[in-house]
């Protein structure tokens, strides 16, 4: 017998603030994102940094203008990612928050030429979800889990970006460095990239373990173990298996450098290819 | 007043000519007196490097300065005319600007010439040969230099080879706190990438040679610790970076050697820095993981490259000196066109006045009314054409004050019009 216990008895219809104003919300922080946009074309274009301090600023103002439309969303909704476009959103906020967090603690500017288009990317297919946006919240998310599940799934996805990142920014200076042809880059040196991405790897492990465990014991939940023949959650699974081995081969080991980098590459291809794939639970609202 | 510079430099003169155009450190002071003498220039300075030798003054005739040049040193003028170049005003303001900024350099963006320049300056004023007109152009020489320093590349990376080495350390190691060089072999190349290493940050130096003794006076150099050469690959593993610089004949560094270290560090990078020729490292050691080898030639190369670098960022200088100069021409003449303007009408008045003074027996035998009113009269004519004879040359005066030749017309006018500063 499962007991539902994490279920939340559908209360009154909440009020709504104003018709559709956290998609109104979102729409202004994509607007500001695209600043960082620009710094990123420009900046590859001219060989050259430019519109670097107005990205950071948009995208700090824009970054405010995100979590109150999350905010918003989540007290109308009455439930985290009650719409598909919900998730593309809260994920391109935590990497928002992850690209300034890093920023201000290693001011690598150079990061920026990925994350930028990236959180921009996110941002713009939250808006565009939005508009074909289903009005009813699913019964399957009206549950406690969603509010432990989802946000660890979400900062352990995007620690893995900030990992994946750093190893092709150290890559890209190794290669440098050992063909004997420096640029004046300002990338940061290999010791930096390798630091970020170790420290990144060390948190996002943890809360994709915990991420995947709560996910597994919401499904045996909801439906015993059906969850098993998941293929999102095989995936999540493999996936989790790589960082693993990751893990293991840097402190085991002591993998650095070039092979450490492309497994952290591996890695994170796996999470992409489980981030698109939708199937079981995930089906019809969560990517 | 006129601003002249005179001199020669690495551009325009040998070093047979340079050095005997030197001025000593400790003659200066008493060169400026002979030269303010000798010129009537009202300020002087002189600049004095192994690459040049200026005088910068306020006032002189260029020629005087060249004769006193040439008087100063007992040499025939002959002998440096065509190496000594001289500039007025706008264009002198210029040079010192870019002499400041290490843009006339032979090493383009070095250094040392901003310290050479403000010891010229301190020199001169402690002589009592800086005024109110040099002193602001010195001082606004000075600050040119550094906004050019903080605004472009032009001095930002590395151009010899201690430097290169310490920057490529940076790209690998980030900071280099707390990291160990080794030194292989006594050669002075060596020796000054370490020294550079040290001063940024490297902390401790382990130094092995054949000979045991060179090595322990190396070591104490760097209060480091001396490895007699047989062991030294034993403790290759702690070393982050290592500078090879032996005689040997043969790879001293082989791949097996290196990788054995490698792999004893677990991964960590170790930056190989062979500066011996025929070279001390294996080069397919750079094949390895987590090793780096630069040799001499890739040293030259990255130095090469930054060297480019800094030719296309001289051109971004150039061009924050040319506004700079064009707001100073700016700012000093306007400060020079409002007593000129003032000058020039005083001057005229007092001609007018005393000529009215000069004539007025002609008007003697008019009745004491008629005079009167002739005399109103003739105050009131001889005002108008005043004012329509100085119309033109003050409305141009203020519009040449933004104009670089400006300082030349003024003086032109000054000259035209007989008007001297009191």
């Amino acid at each position: 017998m499962v007991t539902h216990w994490g279920r939340v008895p559908p209360g009154p219809k909440p009020y709504a603030i104003l018709p559709a104003m956290h998609v109104q919300l979102l729409k202004l922080a994509l607007g500001l994102y695209s600043v960082g946009l620009l710094h990123s074309v420009f900046t590859v274009l001219r060989k050259k940094q430019t519109l670097f301090k107005p990205a950071v600023v948009a995208t700090l103002i824009g970054f405010a203008c995100h979590v109150a439309s999350i905010g918003i969303a989540v007290y109308e909704h009455r439930t985290l990612m009650a719409q598909r476009y919900e998730s593309f959103s809260a994920f391109a906020a935590v990497a928002v928050l992850a690209f300034l967090i890093v920023y201000w603690k290693y001011r690598i500017t150079s990061l920026g030429i990925f994350a930028f288009p990236a959180i921009f990317v996110m941002t713009f297919v939250a808006v565009l979800h939005a508009y074909n946006a289903p009005v009813s919240v699913p019964e399957l998310l009206r549950s406690r889990w969603i509010y432990i599940h989802a946000p660890l799934v979400i900062l352990g996805y995007v620690a893995f970006f900030v990992t994946f990142s750093a190893e092709v920014l150290y890559l890209i200076q190794e290669r440098e460095l050992k063909r004997k042809r420096v640029s004046h880059n300002r990338l940061p040196s290999l010791e930096v990239c390798e630091d970020l991405a170790y420290r990144s790897l060390a948190v996002g492990f943890p809360l994709m373990t915990l991420g995947i465990l709560s996910g597994a014991l919401w499904a045996q939940q909801v439906s015993g173990l059906a969850w098993m023949s998941d293929p999102k959650i095989l995936l999540a699974f493999i996936t989790w298996l790589i960082y693993l081995l990751l893990i293991h081969y840097r402190l085991i080991a002591g993998w650095r450098g070039k092979k450490a980098a492309y497994q952290a590459i591996a890695g994170f291809v796996a999470v992409l290819v489980t981030f698109s794939f939708s199937s079981g639970f995930h089906a019809n609202f969560q990517p | 007043m006129e601003l002249a510079l005179i001199g020669v430099s690495h551009k325009t003169a040998p070093v047979e000519v340079r050095e005997r155009l030197a001025f000593p450190a400790d003659k200066i002071r008493a060169a400026l007196a002979k030269l303010l003498e000798r010129t009537h220039a009202a300020e002087a300075m002189i600049l004095s490097t192994c690459n040049r030798v200026e005088i910068v003054a306020q006032g002189p005739d260029a020629q005087l300065v060249r004769d006193f040049i040439c008087e100063y040193h007992q040499i025939p003028p002959d002998a440096i005319s065509k190496h000594v170049y001289s500039y007025k005003n706008a264009e002198a303001i210029r040079h010192l600007f870019r002499v400041t900024s290490s843009l006339d350099s032979m090493m383009l963006g070095e250094p040392q010439i901003l310290g050479q320049v403000k010891e010229a300056y301190r020199l001169a004023a402690e002589a009592g040969t800086i005024g109110s007109s040099l002193s602001p152009l010195l001082d606004r020489a000075l600050a040119v230099a550094k906004r050019v320093r903080s605004e472009t590349g032009i001095s930002q990376s590395a151009v010899s080879i201690s430097y290169a080495a310490v920057e490529l350390a940076r790209k690998i190691f980030g900071n280099l706190t707390g990291k160990t060089v080794m030194i292989i072999g006594a050669s002075k190349m060596g020796e000054l990438a370490a020294k550079h290493l040290k001063r940024n940050g490297v902390g401790s130096v382990l130094v092995t040679n054949r000979t045991f003794e060179r090595a322990v006076e190396i070591a104490k150099i760097f209060e480091g610790a001396a490895i007699p050469f047989e062991h030294f690959t034993d403790h290759m593993e702690h070393a982050d970076i290592v500078i090879s610089s032996t005689g040997a004949p043969h790879f001293i560094i082989t791949r097996p050697l290196a990788e054995q270290v490698i792999r004893n560090r677990r991964n960590k990078p170790v930056f190989f820095i062979d500066i011996a020729v025929p070279r001390d490292v294996d080069p397919s050691v750079n094949d390895i993981d987590n090793a780096f080898v630069y040799d001499i030639d890739d040293l030259q190369q990255v130095i090469d490259s930054n060297m480019k670098e800094r030719m296309k960022e001289a051109g971004r200088a150039e061009e924050i000196v040319d506004r700079e100069v064009q707001a100073f021409c700016t700012r000093m003449q306007s400060r020079e066109i409002a007593p000129t303007i003032v000058l020039l009408r005083e001057t005229y008045e007092k001609v007018r006045r005393e000529e009215i003074e000069r004539h007025r027996r002609l008007l003697r035998d008019m009745p004491a009314e008629q005079q009167q009113a002739a005399l109103a009269a003739i105050d009131q004519v001889t005002q108008a054409m005043l004012n329509k004879i100085l119309h033109n040359p003050i409305a141009l005066m203020k519009e040449m004050s933004a104009d670089p030749q400006g300082a030349e017309f003024i003086e032109t006018v000054r000259k035209i019009f007989n008007i001297k500063s009191q």
